[in-house]
């Protein structure tokens, strides 16, 4: 992609000359199988104009500002291509149920938001999404970095959208009254402890949550859990009951959690608080850290009038996996309905949508971190989002490993072990048998899907 | 002719009974479907009775079943409540209209509303721990919706602080129109308050009684959704897990199987109807009764 423009043409100049070649000279069954009825008129670029594409979508409550992006986006595309874009901010709890109810129906929006890994997969996995190499070369895709768990039998489902980077918070105020150095934040497991002993006994709260709804306990996993691996399709591995949850490194990450609570680590209300009144105790300077993913970074630097005290970190490390110590990089997602009937024009649109300006306006109108690599660092002004966007978005990552966990294991392993290990009912070890018996009901509830997972697993083992 | 006569009815019900078939017997019969099923998007393989099997063997499901069961318990409690106060509104005190009102207000309020209001002020360091801290009461600021041996209590709590308002009205409503002839008798035959209540109000108002026990029963078993889900989320752990959760857990959460969520919801629509049968036909022995 640097290439075309090095040349001075755009992405979507060289795509619409490219577009227009090829519908001249009558090469692209492709385009012929997917575009537009007899009533669509190509436009210029050799997208069909005049079309209706339906855009579901979510991501308003993380970043604020969405939706008027959205809306202009769509003016924009509008009067660019002639087609109409119908968005439909959809609610957080049906937006996988909502697609896949629809696609079952036959009647799926064109456009559609994805969250990464299992949460769209299991739709591609169903034949209700297309996948984008179809429409995009390998180095547009690559430029939205939509990461590795969009990935399926060497397919992408995925373009990035804006980053959802999961994190750590720590308050360099705190740490330097606290006699810890500000400008390094604990690294391994050992200065995890030290410093939390430091902060707790010069009178603040180490570590800030909120466990009541889950998400806080899913991050924790995220971050705790990839620790013992090697690679992404371990993950898978355990979901499915090929590796064993019982080996002890595979619950340390809750043996850990348990640690940290007992020492009194953690803000003791943790149980009893939502996820954002816990994140945001850390923006009212009631704690020292706290784990955040990216769209939620903008509100803390707000809450504590800048970035100044603000540092990011990754968790520290006790596991001995090959993605130990490594930043997690996640990101929101747009994908395409295998079942929209103008698929040149769903992929036109989501082209558009990552014109470097869109990008730009992206982060100026929702302060969402683009993920796109066309976008310009230097239009960041404080230094954590700058931090956040070079090593969780630009670096050298991993990727999130919470999103390949079955739904029945976020319900009944995840969330519920990391309240009974708060509340006291269990060790890290009776967590990891909850998880082992959580994942054998998955499997007999879900035997279509293990060999779906398998095959994932190679995917993502490298 | 006598055979016209005999449909013109059906003809003008007919209207009506499609509507009823539509909105109540096709979701009913798909639900049943569902169960039988193993659901990817709408549709998917007949697998007979397994999702049943894997309900029924379910750790989580037992739990919320168990569930149900103790929150059943605030049937009797919240009438009771419901009676003494409607009885002593009854007896007309100074302001009792206010007060009235005041008792109803809950009701109105959506069960969201109440959810998110309680689960605030319930909090570890909400407003009411933070309230028995200041008057020294420390021992009693407990973690009422994160300790697991507390929450499903807590949640029975603010069902009853609601629910109770709709069986004030409804009691009181009744008690207006009773024959105040036979309380004044009970009076002048040297009936105590306990007494009037037990031998006088309660027979006259079992009818509406037994209506409020029923429409507890089925919020307890089938509408105490909204509150868990605001209130805990199902935890801490599996403490508060209802049935309703666990349907909207395999439905919509995140474990996207509708056939598992239908087949709970067939068990615990059968539960309800076993429930209601027989109180529905007790209701109409004692309709006829009063009647007679």
């Amino acid at each position: 992609m640097s290439s075309y423009r090095a040349r001075g043409l755009t992405r979507r100049d060289f795509l619409k000359m490219a577009g227009t070649g090829l519908a001249a000279a009558g090469m692209s069954p492709l385009l012929g199988a997917c575009g537009p009825k007899a009533a669509a008129t190509p436009a210029a670029g050799g997208v069909p104009t005049g079309q209706n594409l339906k855009f579901w979508w979510w991501g308003e409550t993380e970043a604020p500002g969405l939706q008027k992006w959205v809306d202009e986006t769509a003016a924009l595309y509008k009067t660019k291509s002639g087609n109409t874009i119908e968005s439909t901010l959809m609610d957080t709890a049906v937006v996988i149920s909502e697609f896949q109810t629809a696609s079952a129906a036959n009647a799926a929006p064109d456009n559609i938001f994805l969250w990464n890994g299992i949460y769209h997969m299991e739709s591609a996995w169903l034949g209700y999404l297309e996948p984008l190499d179809n429409f995009f070369s390998a180095e547009e895709i690559a430029a939205t970095k939509p990461t590795q768990l969009s990935v399926y039998e060497g397919q992408t489902y995925r373009l990035g959208w804006y980053s959802c980077a999961v994190l750590y918070l720590y308050n360099k105020d705190m740490f330097d009254k606290a006699a810890l150095d500000g400008n390094t934040p604990p690294a391994t497991w050992a200065d995890m402890l030290t410093a939390c002993d430091k902060l707790k006994t010069a009178g603040f709260t180490p570590i800030v949550g909120g466990l009541k709804d889950g998400p806080w306990g899913e991050w924790y996993m995220g971050h705790g859990l990839g620790q013992n691996l090697d690679t992404p399709g371990d993950a898978i591995n355990l979901f499915i009951g090929d590796l064993d949850w019982r080996e002890p490194r595979y619950y340390e990450h809750w043996t850990k959690l348990k640690e940290l609570w007992d020492a009194g680590f953690i803000n003791d209300d943790i149980n009893s608080i939502d996820l954002y009144p816990g994140i945001d105790l850390f923006g009212a300077e009631k704690g020292a850290m706290t784990a955040i993913v990216a769209p939620i970074l903008g509100k803390q630097i707000s809450l504590m009038g800048g970035s100044e005290k603000i540092g990011t970190m990754v968790f520290p490390t006790f596991g001995v996996g090959k993605l130990a110590g490594k930043p997690i990089a996640d990101c929101q997602g747009l994908g395409i309905s295998s079942q929209s009937k103008n698929k040149e024009a769903a992929a036109d649109f989501l082209r558009f949508a990552h014109d470097p300006e869109r990008v730009e306006a992206l982060w100026k109108m929702a302060s969402a971190i683009p993920n796109d690599v066309s976008f310009d660092t230097n239009l960041i002004e404080d230094a954590a989002t700058r931090e956040l966007r070079a090593k969780w978005v630009e670096g050298d990552t991993i990727p999130y490993i919470s999103n390949l966990m079955p739904g029945v294991f976020w319900t009944d392993a995840m969330f519920v072990n990391s309240q009974k290990i708060i509340s006291g009912e269990y060790t890290g070890e009776q967590a990891g048998q909850n998880a082992y018996d959580v994942t054998m009901k998955w499997k007999e509830q879900n035997p279509d899907l293990v060999e779906k997972y398998s095959t994932w697993a190679k995917d993502l083992g490298v | 002719m006598l055979r016209t006569a005999r449909l013109t009815p059906w003809l003008y019900l007919a209207p009506m009974l499609l509507v009823l078939i539509f909105t109540f017997g096709y979701p009913l019969v798909a639900i049943f479907d569902f169960s039988l099923r193993r659901i990817r998007g709408i549709s998917g393989p007949f697998i007979g009775l397994e999702n049943y099997r894997q309900v029924i063997k379910d750790d989580v499901f037992h739990e919320a079943v168990v569930h149900n069961g103790i929150l059943l318990l605030a049937v009797p409690i919240m009438t009771f409540i419901a009676l003494i106060l409607a009885v002593l509104l009854f007896d007309r005190p100074r302001g009792w209209q206010a007060y009235r009102s005041l008792l109803y207000v809950p009701f109105i309020l959506a069960t969201p509303v109440v959810g998110v209001i309680f689960s605030n002020m319930l909090q570890l360091n909400g407003v009411v721990n933070e309230g028995l801290r200041s008057i020294g009461l420390d021992v009693l600021a407990l973690d009422w919706i994160g300790s697991p041996r507390l929450a499903l209590w807590t949640i029975m709590g603010v069902v009853i602080w609601r629910e109770v308002g709709f069986g004030i009205v409804l009691f009181l409503a009744r008690l207006m129109s009773i024959n105040e002839d036979l309380l004044d008798a009970a009076r002048v035959d040297g009936a105590s308050w306990w007494q009037r209540l037990w031998h006088v109000i309660v027979p006259q108002t079992k009818s509406v009684i037994e209506f409020f026990i029923v429409v507890s029963i089925i919020t307890m078993l089938a509408w105490v959704f909204a509150y868990v889900y605001v209130i805990t989320h199902g935890g801490p752990g599996t403490a508060t897990m209802v049935m309703e959760l666990y349907i909207y857990n395999f439905a919509f959460r995140m474990s996207q199987l509708p056939g598992i969520a239908s087949a709970v919801a067939v068990i615990l629509f059968l539960v309800t109807l076993a429930f209601m049968v027989p109180l529905f036909r007790l209701r109409s022995a004692s309709e006829m009764e009063e009647m007679s």
